[in-house]
């Protein structure tokens, strides 16, 4: 082969390449949440927005996927390089202020708040603008099982065994009471009781499952208990307060709950699909997890042991009142789109009241006003609870849409976890978390 | 004197997009690390990063998880180097005879380089798990009790496991090549002289495969020293940062802690540990070579 046949191929090659490397022709790029019923959800709404007649050709919205594994970081790292592969992109609550310098403020329909209600849209909030419109919204379920609950509450002898247990683990006589009454002790004591390591006459191998593994999505479910308690991570004068009685309480209450074999020992390593697993074996009575479980939990295919006896209520409640963590996914402008207008259009309608319902019913989760919830609450009675609790209960923390929110949720993971794993005392676990907070946080 | 320099035309012409490549993806990077490592930048600076010094190497200095992440990725490079290659030599000595004759054996052990080193850590998280896996299951079934295998004290262990029963394969075919290549005369001539197999092992077969033993145990020493995927998508560097590597450490500074500078200054210290280390090795193997010649 000459030099020159070589030079040939070379150039061909190159060719080829760059063909094959050309962005795609799309009019509005979206960047969705890949592989779950999020997805399912943005496709069916997309289908009907660009079936309308309305919609220009070149405003028809194409939808990009790729891994769930490291996309916020992926995202991160294409918005600072100034990526224009997506007009659209995903955007979560605990992520808003790290993204915002890449991205523009948006305007919602005029239904928007007759449809999410204002906590909801706060979820959207940085710096007091709309960075997006809250498709789906995440908060916490207290599952439980009603069976092993209701036989307890019949059975004097168990009554005096839990109180028994109570006094002896927690400081005090306690008596069972129903789930939506419980406060966190409740839930400790009752978690104690339905341990064989605590209590050899259990029904079930392990009173709780705690996600313990060192991952920030599993302090989002730990926030609640010392929330309850009256935790927050700064007060309004931005001093950060995480140092404090009700996180020490939170802490305490797990590594109770840990120490004492109450949660499997492999917790540590635990995160959503293992806590699922556990509790989906009929070995666990009670756990907090995320109301995306709701659907497998109470799925007679799915969960075979649990489904029929599976009930959830609000998180516990502690002497400030019953908190649950929310965060919302949404959709949000790339500053660097190339069909700005179209994007806006598209962000514009997913935020009306049609684009809402259409979400709602393909799977999506989205927190609606009980005005709105009503006309989907045949085919979907748990938005009911979602959009109940989160406007009764929801909270996000001081800082919680900051730049370094996400930064703060892995330190607490990285503490905390090792508190709970022994590797460190609670007050070095607390001030590792205050001094590492003053700093994202300042 | 013509065809002299139309070769030297022709090398020039062909080195250079080679030279090209290493300037823009090898170059270009080492020096925007350089720069980073000595700058206050942030994801909204990349593009104007500020000059402060040696600030980020104070930081990585000072922080006691970085100790933490070197001490664990020293400790678990040497064990699962040793582990791999002992097992790894042990298995390709055994099994010759029998791979020797069926070959297709060979294929079927590597099987476990073929799985990515993500997939293996979801695979044993679904394995080890005590409701779902097999390995609990049993346990549980024959003693009444389950083995905490990602417990605070047990965690290192278990990925050590996992990651040598995956590398093994990787030192066993270094070996076994290796092991075939040795002369069979000389074997031979030494079971004539009355060698026996301990001996032969030891004064013959193993010095011949010195070179592919001190070889193999620097490859895996270095992968096992920059581990990453198997043990994030496993214990997420937990429990309390206990089993984070050096590299989750890099990884969870730049990404998950937007401290590029921080981050990109533990990456120049590892990379002028490795060279330092690497030379040293290479020197000393330059010597030796020399003093037997």
């Amino acid at each position: 082969m000459t030099f020159s046949k070589i030079r040939k191929g070379g150039l061909l090659a190159a060719a080829i390449a760059s063909l094959l490397a050309s962005p795609a022709f799309a009019k509005v790029t979206v960047l969705g949440w890949p592989g779950g019923p999020e997805e399912t959800a943005l496709r069916a709404a997309t289908d009907i927005y660009n079936a309308k007649p309305d919609v220009a050709e070149n405003d028809k919205v194409e939808l990009l996927f790729f891994n769930r594994d490291g996309f916020w970081d992926k995202l991160q790292a294409d918005l600072a390089a100034g990526s224009k592969a997506f007009d659209v992109n995903l955007l979560a609550t605990y992520s808003i202020g790290r993204y915002a310098p890449f991205m523009e403020p948006v305007e919602l329909s005029g239904e928007a708040a007759s449809v999410y209600g204002d906590s909801v849209l706060k979820t959207m909030q940085y710096e007091g603008k709309q960075f997006g419109v809250p498709t789906d919204l995440s908060l916490h379920f207290m599952y439980y099982r009603k069976d092993l609950i209701e036989a307890l509450m019949k059975d004097d002898v168990a009554k005096a065994k839990y109180a028994e247990i109570s006094e002896k683990h927690l400081g005090k006589k306690l008596q069972p009471k129903s789930p939506d009454e419980w406060t966190w002790d409740d839930y400790a004591a009752t978690a104690l009781y339905f341990t064989q390591a605590v209590n050899p006459d259990s029904p079930t191998r392990y009173g709780t499952v705690l996600q313990l593994k060192n991952l920030l999505f599993n302090m989002m479910v730990f926030q609640s208990l010392p929330r309850a308690y009256g935790g927050n991570w700064m007060d309004d004068a931005g001093k950060i307060t995480v140092n404090s009685d009700a996180y020490r309480k939170g802490l305490e209450t797990y590594k109770l709950l840990y120490d004492a074999g109450a949660t499997p020992r492999d917790s540590l390593s635990y995160e959503f699909a293992e806590a699922n697993a556990a509790y989906t074996s009929g070995q666990v009575a009670a756990m907090m997890q995320w109301n995306a479980a709701a659907s497998d939990l109470t799925s007679k295919e799915k969960s075979p042991a649990v489904a029929d006896v599976t009930d959830t209520v609000a998180p516990p409640a502690g002497p400030e009142g019953r908190f649950t963590h929310i965060h919302g996914l949404g959709f949000g402008l790339n500053k660097n789109a190339e069909n700005k207008a179209g994007a806006q259009a598209f962000i514009k309608w997913l935020s009306s009241k049609e684009a809402a319902l259409t979400y709602a019913k393909n799977n999506g989760a989205p927190a609606l006003t009980p005005e709105v919830v009503a006309e989907v609450a045949k085919d979907r009675p748990d938005l009911v609870k979602l959009g109940e609790f989160a406007s009764k209960y929801g909270y996000v923390m001081n800082g919680g849409t900051s730049a370094k929110a996400l930064s703060v949720y892995e330190l607490q993971a990285k503490e905390f976890t090792g508190y709970w794993s022994g590797q460190q005392s609670l007050d070095d676990a607390l001030a590792n978390t205050e001094k590492g907070m003053a700093e994202l946080l300042k | 004197m013509n065809t002299q320099r139309a070769h030297s035309s022709e090398f020039r012409l062909l080195v250079t997009p080679l030279v090209l490549f290493l300037l823009v993806f090898l170059g270009f990077p080492a020096i925007v690390n350089l720069i980073y490592s000595i700058s206050d930048v942030s994801f909204e600076t990349l593009r104007q990063p500020r000059i402060t010094g040696l600030s980020n190497f104070a930081a990585v200095w000072n922080d006691s998880a970085f100790w933490q992440a070197s001490w664990f990725s020293l400790r678990f490079g040497v064990l699962t180097a040793l582990l791999e290659c002992g097992l790894g030599l042990f298995l390709a000595i055994f099994l010759s005879p029998l791979i020797e004759r069926r070959s297709w054996l060979m294929a079927i052990l590597m099987l476990p380089l073929m799985v990515a080193p993500a997939l293996v850590g979801l695979m044993y998280r679904l394995v080890l798990h005590e409701f779902a896996g097999p390995v609990p299951y049993y346990l549980w079934a024959w003693f009444g009790a389950s083995f905490s295998f990602l417990g605070p004290t047990s965690a290192f262990w278990t990925l050590i496991v996992v990651e040598t029963l995956q590398w093994t394969p990787f030192a066993l075919l270094l070996f076994y090549m290796a092991y075939r290549a040795i002369p069979t005369e000389i074997v031979e001539a030494s079971a004539m002289d009355g060698a026996r197999r301990w001996h032969l092992l030891w004064f013959i077969e193993l010095p011949l495969m010195a070179p592919t033993i001190v070889v193999a145990l620097l490859i895996r020493f270095i992968d096992g020293f920059r581990v990453f995927d198997n043990v994030y998508v496993l214990t997420g560097s937990g429990p309390g940062g206990s089993t984070a590597s050096l590299s989750i450490y890099i990884y969870e500074a730049f990404f998950k802690q937007g401290a590029i500078g921080k981050a990109v200054a533990a990456s120049v210290i590892l990379f002028a540990v490795s060279f330092a280390v690497l030379y040293g090795l290479n020197l000393i193997a330059s010597r030796r070579k020399g003093a037997v010649k």
